[in-house]
């Protein structure tokens, strides 16, 4: 019994981390081609031709600020639902909070595709702000829900006793609700901050010549030369992974993250 | 009073946005889908008669394949997850020191947080044509132009996904078991294997099924892993919508799809959920 489940942690292990170990030794191939694993040499040729890629560099600047748009007002827009929504009754919450989080089941295609056929009909926004519209369709339910866990964590005595020596709504908010909460409130926006930078396929029809996402200027990579310049970003990209974790790390635990934050039943 | 007005309030800015911009192009992707399609224009004209067209179309085998292949490449990705993500996920909340656990979790939520199209190269340049598995697989004569091996490749490149997320979800349910059940039943002389059939299982139905349905529809939704994983040789219901976009700009043809594919995928979370009801309460 123990032998097989120590042969499937094995196997597992070897299936998911093999590819990310294998793509970093490439991304250090000293040939100038793509030949069969393993590499013969070792240089930084490929981070060379990834610094002067600016194609790529172009799509991770617009990545950059459409995500920090969509965290940042995702975080107010969800966090101010969540307070509404932890002072509901069950039954009212339940609805409300699958209503919110439906859009993540929607496939990234259609809204999309649907986004589009909205903006071109009524003919508004620049690239810049139907990039930002779309991807608050995928950040604002993650806010919310990590909002409300931080929200419902906290005590409504803390809050009435607040109030009841003599502090408003709002002052009863900003120094007993929100300091508590505050923590699942950022972790929130690590995870919209991660998934706006990830996402592709609701970006790939809000995005024109000029302006596009890093997703979209991978894929466009991806599908025309399959290089190792791509390897190489794929190691920088690595590195922004291990940022949002440590920093997802710090505000509310790793553990914590377990079980509330990826089922959605 | 006072209280429900101010709720309004608060509500309003993310009601607003959801209504904005997911309700409403989802109705005027809904309202596009009966319009009729003149080829070579883009999209169908303001005010353009109504039509069943983009739906009968959908009804040839070529389509009905498309749907087909999506869902069971999905399902496929599903089923595995679940039996690979249960036992390590059992042992990692049950067995393992600290140290081991927040490894796995770190290394996991490492994985989800990963851009995907990351792991997707990844994948391409391990079990590519220029990966170390590559003259194994000629040797036991494996050809990886084949049909099987695309399939392979995408399933490899679905649970990526499914196997970490599943992992996730099924620590936090093992967590919340009582051992003490599963210690009865074997102290009552049941095998370990057999108590974990009768005990761990069914209380875990709930985390199961929501497993199972995460994955599906994450499956479903795929887009990148078919659409360069398969080579332009095998592709998923979301790459023929982007190519109805893209390539021949039928809006209507690809509003039709998108509208059977979300009934689709809510007649699904809806049977599943009834049928882990009912299993649930027996």
């Amino acid at each position: 019994m123990t032998l097989v489940v120590g042969l499937i942690f094995l196997l597992t292990a070897v299936f998911l981390i093999l590819p990310v170990v294998t793509t970093v030794l490439m991304a250090f191939d000293s040939r100038d081609y793509l030949g069969p694993f393993p590499p013969q040499g070792l240089s930084l040729q490929w981070f060379d031709k990834l610094w002067d890629e600016q194609y790529l560099w172009a799509g991770f600047y617009t990545s950059l600020i459409v995500a920090s748009a969509a965290t940042l007002i995702s975080s107010i827009v969800g966090t101010l639902a969540a307070v509404a929504m932890s002072r509901m009754t069950g039954a009212a919450r339940d609805v409300l909070s699958s209503l919110f989080l439906s859009p993540l089941i929607v496939p990234g295609v259609i809204i999309g595709f649907a986004l589009l056929m909205l903006f071109s009909a009524l003919g508004i926004g620049s690239p810049l702000t139907r990039l930002i519209a779309g991807h608050l369709v995928i950040t604002i339910p993650y806010s919310i829900r990590m909002a409300l866990i931080g929200l419902l964590g906290v005590k409504s005595s803390l809050r009435e006793a607040a109030l009841s020596l003599g502090a408003n709504e709002i002052q009863a908010f900003l120094t007993i609700n929100f300091p508590l909460a505050k923590s699942s409130i950022a972790a929130g926006a690590v995870f919209a901050f991660a998934f706006s930078l990830d996402d592709l396929a609701i970006s790939l029809f809000l995005s024109d010549f000029n302006t596009f996402t890093l997703p979209v200027a991978l894929v466009g990579l991806l599908r025309s030369s399959f290089d190792l310049t791509i390897a190489a970003a794929a190691v920088g990209l690595m590195g922004v992974t291990l940022i949002l974790l440590l920093v997802l790390d710090r505000t509310v635990g790793l553990d914590r993250v377990v079980g509330l934050s990826v089922d959605k039943a | 009073m006072k209280a429900d007005k101010n709720q309004g309030i608060l509500l309003l800015p993310a009601g607003a946005l959801f209504i904005f911009l997911l309700a409403l192009p989802l109705v005027l992707a809904g309202v596009e889908s009966f319009r009729e399609f003149t080829p070579g224009r883009i999209g169908s004209v303001g005010g353009a008669p109504l039509t069943l067209a983009s739906y009968a179309e959908l009804l040839h085998p070529v389509y009905i394949q498309y749907f087909a292949l999506t869902y069971a490449l999905s399902f496929i990705s599903s089923i595995v997850a679940i039996l690979v993500a249960f036992p390590i996920a059992y042992y990692i909340s049950r067995r393992s020191t600290p140290t081991v656990r927040k490894g796995v979790i770190f290394i996991t939520v490492g994985l989800l947080f990963l851009s995907h199209l990351v792991r997707i190269y990844a994948i391409e340049l391990t079990f590519g044509s220029t990966g170390m598995f590559a003259p194994l697989l000629t040797a036991l004569g494996i050809s990886m132009n084949s049909r099987e091996y695309i399939y392979f490749m995408i399933v490899a490149g679905l649970l990526q996904y499914s196997i970490p997320m599943s992992m996730l979800i099924l620590i936090g349910t093992i967590q919340n078991l009582n051992p003490r059940l599963l210690e009865a039943s074997q102290s009552l002389g049941t095998s370990a294997f057999r108590s974990h059939v009768n005990i761990t299982i069914p209380l875990c139905v709930r985390g199961i099924v929501s497993v199972f349905l995460v994955s599906m529809t994450m499956g479903i939704s795929a887009f990148a892993i078919p659409w360069i994983l398969g080579r332009g040789r095998v592709l998923f219901v979301s790459n023929l919508i982007y190519s109805r976009f893209n390539e021949v700009a039928n809006f209507p043809s690809g509003a039709a799809i998108s509208v059977i594919m979300i009934i689709l995928c809510v007649v699904m979370i809806y049977i599943v959920s009834r049928v882990a009801t009912l299993a649930d309460r027996s």
